[in-house]
């Protein structure tokens, strides 16, 4: 097996009857996205956009509408092929990959979440989770008891003979993972797939597809627009801006490094209590400071600013932070944290 | 207290001065029109009149360039016109007059006849009697027209009147109507407009000056009343056509008897299972067939149709229509699913197919048969023909438009789970788009009965020739029968085919 399940290589988009001539265009003349739709009528959906994903990760690609999200995503299972570069899933240029051999690979490798469900309304749920199956041709019975078991996973058992306009929203969304479930794929590509429900099922679902997700280590590719849902969810994170990617990286390095003033944007309001730790913090301890914080108490380097609050409120003294051998590295007073809180000023 | 301060709020909505955007479109007489715009806006909705409008009526639209007002008194002040010049100059009673004289002739020619001791000389007097008789009656009634020129001028005088009324008191509001009109679309006309003028002008005078020429003189000239032009136009237009069609018969015989010769096989067998199959057999499989798609209301209302059918001695030429209409209908399915799909796949096939099925829904049933006879002749197979080329749009239409209704997500997320093209259109597309082309089956079926009616004309057999039998010998309780029959054929395939699609839709 590949050691990188999904690679991306300087991949372009261009949508429009002269995408080709754009492309050389804009590779010898560096035209912005305006330029190429006056001069070629052409849009350009996503621009130059390389990046790995690693096995069993959960890779969150956020943006917002109308950034590239869904064209992106739509190349790995070449549902949109690209004007450039190269996709790579699971060792294979997905590009090169002849009608059956991408059926296949489509059918066993690669499970896909869609952000209205696409559930089949002609179908029982059942019928709707066996779908995969039934395209690669097992036999009913088969069908029947791994549709059973994936419904299971994702707490719907006793459905499995409803229509998918009988259930609600959340439940429809379940299905539609379990059917991307069904035939064990190891690529699970979800393209917004909670931004449709409302705000307590989703936060229900996120959670579920966690737990799932660290269970069945599947790699994911998670698309969304939120980026509170992206730090639930991400091992990564990968930051779109019109079709191009401005900035990847761990949730925590996403909201402590904002690379650019679009991504500090986005971070203003994500709460820092659990993504900041005590030594991003701190003030170093010079040596003749030692005594002054005898009555301290001391605090691992790796808390986060939540852990932080908590001691701090039972104390009228600033914290020593320690690092893993115990010893003391770091101070910080209340002022401190409560900037530190803020996010820095 | 939310109301009240509501009210504070538009209640202190500043006024807007409107002036400037009414002069520029008004143009001429802004000033005029400011006033009375502000009224109208202002809700005082009195009436008030308009004397321009009133007097120039449609010459002032034109001017203004409110077509629609131009046309509309144009075309009422003409009717009053016409009344006012038949009523000055009008030789109301000459139509009548000449009427009496030809028939005066007729009678006197028969009347020599008579003299002349002829066979039936008795006969012959009496229609001559008759015929003098029917001339007074006309002698009297032009007396009568010529006695009416009063109360034609006073009529139209009278139309006139209320009409230019109505042009002065509606004028205003028309205006400036096309005034807010004009706000949000500029190309609205605006202004008073000298160009405009001069056009309506000149289309008052032709329209006014030919219509009152033809309706008030007695004998106007004959190219004013029919389009001058040879009548032999027509007959050699007429002569080509037939030359090529005969010479596309003549080269096609091969293709076109095969054809009609694998239709026939397949109506024969039809027909032989309709017609042939003892009649309780039938009725059992239609009441099984109508309870088991449609329901038990559907089954009674199928046994009475075919009771009716059966008692009423329709039972056979039925059967012969119902055999027609299920091999029309059959190969309307089998042709115009396929045709749909591929429509649905190219939007190139379908931009060519589009414009042909328009044409022919747009055609009168009866000319199918002209192209038909010229390459079948005719008998049931080219009955059967017409029917099948009069009746397939629907499904056609309706097959491409529940494909193309299917949704994107769906296909997607089948082409995401590496469905192939045949899995796609049977797994997804054909049973998402299913109740969609059940209607086009449904409206197929409808046309086809209707057409085998029509077909009957060039030999197709059943109850449309019934029909057609009783026309042309007025038999209207054989052709009430007969209508009634091919009502209750229609009615029952109607309900069990959608009584079969609304279950299946599972609702
Ligand atoms: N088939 C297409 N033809 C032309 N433009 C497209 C097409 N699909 C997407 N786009 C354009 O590409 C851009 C990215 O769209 P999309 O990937 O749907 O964004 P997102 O999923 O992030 O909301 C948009 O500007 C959209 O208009
Ligand atoms: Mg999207």
């Amino acid at each position: 097996m590949s050691d990188i399940p999904i690679k991306l290589e300087g991949v372009w988009k261009i949508f429009g009857t002269r995408a080709e001539e754009a492309m050389a265009a804009v590779r010898s003349e560096g035209l912005s996205k305006n330029e190429v739709l006056a001069r070629f009528g052409a849009v350009i959906g996503i621009a130059d956009v390389s990046f790995d994903v690693h096995w069993g990760e959960i890779f969150c690609i956020m943006g917002l509408s109308g950034s590239g999200k869904s064209t992106l995503i739509r190349h790995i299972n070449r549902l949109i092929e690209p004007t450039a570069g190269r996709v790579e899933v699971l060792g294979r240029d997905v590009t090169r990959l002849s009608e059956p051999e991408l059926r296949a690979m489509r059918s066993q490798k690669i499970g896909m979440v869609f952000q209205h469900m696409a559930l089949l309304p002609h179908r029982s749920v059942r019928d709707n989770v066996a779908y995969p199956l039934e395209i690669r041709g097992a036999p009913k019975g088969r069908r029947w008891e791994i549709s059973q078991h994936v419904l299971s996973l994702v707490g719907l058992d006793g459905f499995e003979d409803r229509f998918p306009d009988e259930i609600s929203g959340g439940m429809q969304q379940r299905v539609g993972l379990a059917r991307a479930l069904a035939s064990d794929p190891d690529v699970l590509l979800m393209d917004e797939p909670f931004s449709a429900l409302d705000p307590l099922i989703r936060r229900q679902l996120q959670d579920q597809f966690k737990a799932l997700s660290e269970q069945l280590h599947k790699t994911t590719l998670f698309i969304t627009h939120d980026l509170d849902e992206a730090i639930r969810l991400g091992t990564r994170i990968a930051i779109m801006k019109d079709g191009r990617i401005v900035q990847i990286g761990t949730p925590v390095d996403i909201v402590t490094n904002p690379a650019d003033d679009y991504v500090r944007d986005f971070v203003r309001n994500i709460s820092r209590l659990k993504l900041v730790f005590a030594h991003a913090i701190m003030e170093p301890l010079t040596s003749d400071s030692a005594e002054k914080f005898a009555q301290s108490p001391r605090v691992s380097q790796d808390s986060d600013l939540d852990h932080l609050v908590d001691v701090a409120i039972t104390t009228p003294h600033p914290l020593v932070i320690t690092n893993a051998e115990g010893k003391d590295i770091g101070v910080v007073s209340k002022d401190r944290l409560l900037r530190g809180i803020q996010g820095g000023k | 207290m939310p109301a009240n301060r509501t009210q504070g709020a538009t209640g202190n909505a500043p006024s807007i001065d409107l002036t400037p955007s009414i002069t520029e479109f008004v143009g001429a007489r802004a000033a005029f029109y400011v006033g009375r715009f502000k009224l109208l806006l202002a809700g005082q909705n009195r009436w008030r009149v308009n004397w321009a409008a009133l007097i120039f009526g449609p010459l002032w639209a034109a001017a203004r360039g409110i077509w629609a007002f131009f046309w509309l008194f144009a075309i009422l002040e003409l009717v009053a016109w016409v009344q006012v010049g038949r009523g000055i100059w009008g030789d109301l009673g000459a139509d009548k007059l000449a009427e009496a004289a030809r028939l005066q002739a007729k009678s006197d020619q028969l009347m020599a006849e008579a003299a002349r001791g002829d066979t039936n000389a008795e006969l012959l007097v009496e229609s001559a009697g008759n015929l003098a008789r029917a001339a007074e009656n006309a002698r009297a009634a032009s007396e009568a027209g010529e006695a009416s020129t009063t109360t034609y001028l006073l009529v139209g005088l009278l139309l006139l009147g209320l009409f230019k009324l109505m042009e002065g008191l509606w004028a205003d509001r028309v205006y400036e109507r096309q005034y807010t009109r004009w706000r949000v679309d500029k190309r609205v006309p605006s202004g008073f407009n000298l160009y405009r003028l001069a056009g309506g002008c000149a289309l008052l005078l032709l329209v006014f000056s030919l219509t009152l020429y033809r309706f008030t003189v007695s004998q106007p000239d004959q190219r004013i009343v029919s389009v001058p032009v040879p009548s032999t136009y027509h007959t050699h237009t007429a002569n080509l056509i037939e030359d090529y069609l005969d010479r596309t018969a003549r080269a096609g015989a091969g293709l076109f008897n095969s054809i009609a010769g694998g239709t026939e096989a397949v109506l024969n067998a039809i027909e032989a299972v309709f017609v042939e199959t003892s009649w309780p057999v039938i009725v059992i499989f239609f009441l099984l067939a109508a309870w088991r798609l449609a329901g038990g209301r559907v089954a009674i209302f199928t046994g009475a149709a075919l009771a009716y059918m059966g008692i009423l001695g329709l039972w056979e030429k039925s059967m012969l229509t119902l055999a027609l209409v299920s091999s029309a209908a059959v190969f309307c399915v089998l042709m115009g699913i396929p045709l749909g799909v591929w429509c649905a796949r190219s939007s190139r096939v379908y931009a060519v197919v589009r414009p042909v099925l328009d044409m022919m829904q747009t055609m009168p049933a009866f000319v199918y048969l002209i192209p038909i006879i010229a390459f079948f002749g005719t008998g049931k197979v080219p009955g059967i023909l017409a029917t099948i080329a009069f009746s397939m749009p629907p499904v056609i239409r309706l097959t491409a438009l529940g494909l193309a209704q299917v949704p994107k997500d769906v296909v997607e997320a089948a082409r995401a789970f590496g469905a192939t093209q045949w899995q796609l259109m049977t797994g997804v597309e054909l049973p998402l788009a299913a109740p969609t082309i059940m209607t086009g089956v449904n409206q197929t079926i409808l046309m086809c009965l209707s057409m085998v009616v029509i077909a009957s004309l060039i030999g197709a057999r059943g109850l449309g020739q019934e029909v057609l039998v009783a026309l042309q010998f007025v038999a209207k309780g054989q052709g009430i029968l007969a209508g009634l029959a091919i009502l209750c054929c229609a009615m029952v395939l109607d309900r069990i085919v959608q009584g079969r699609f609304r279950r299946g839709d599972g609702a």
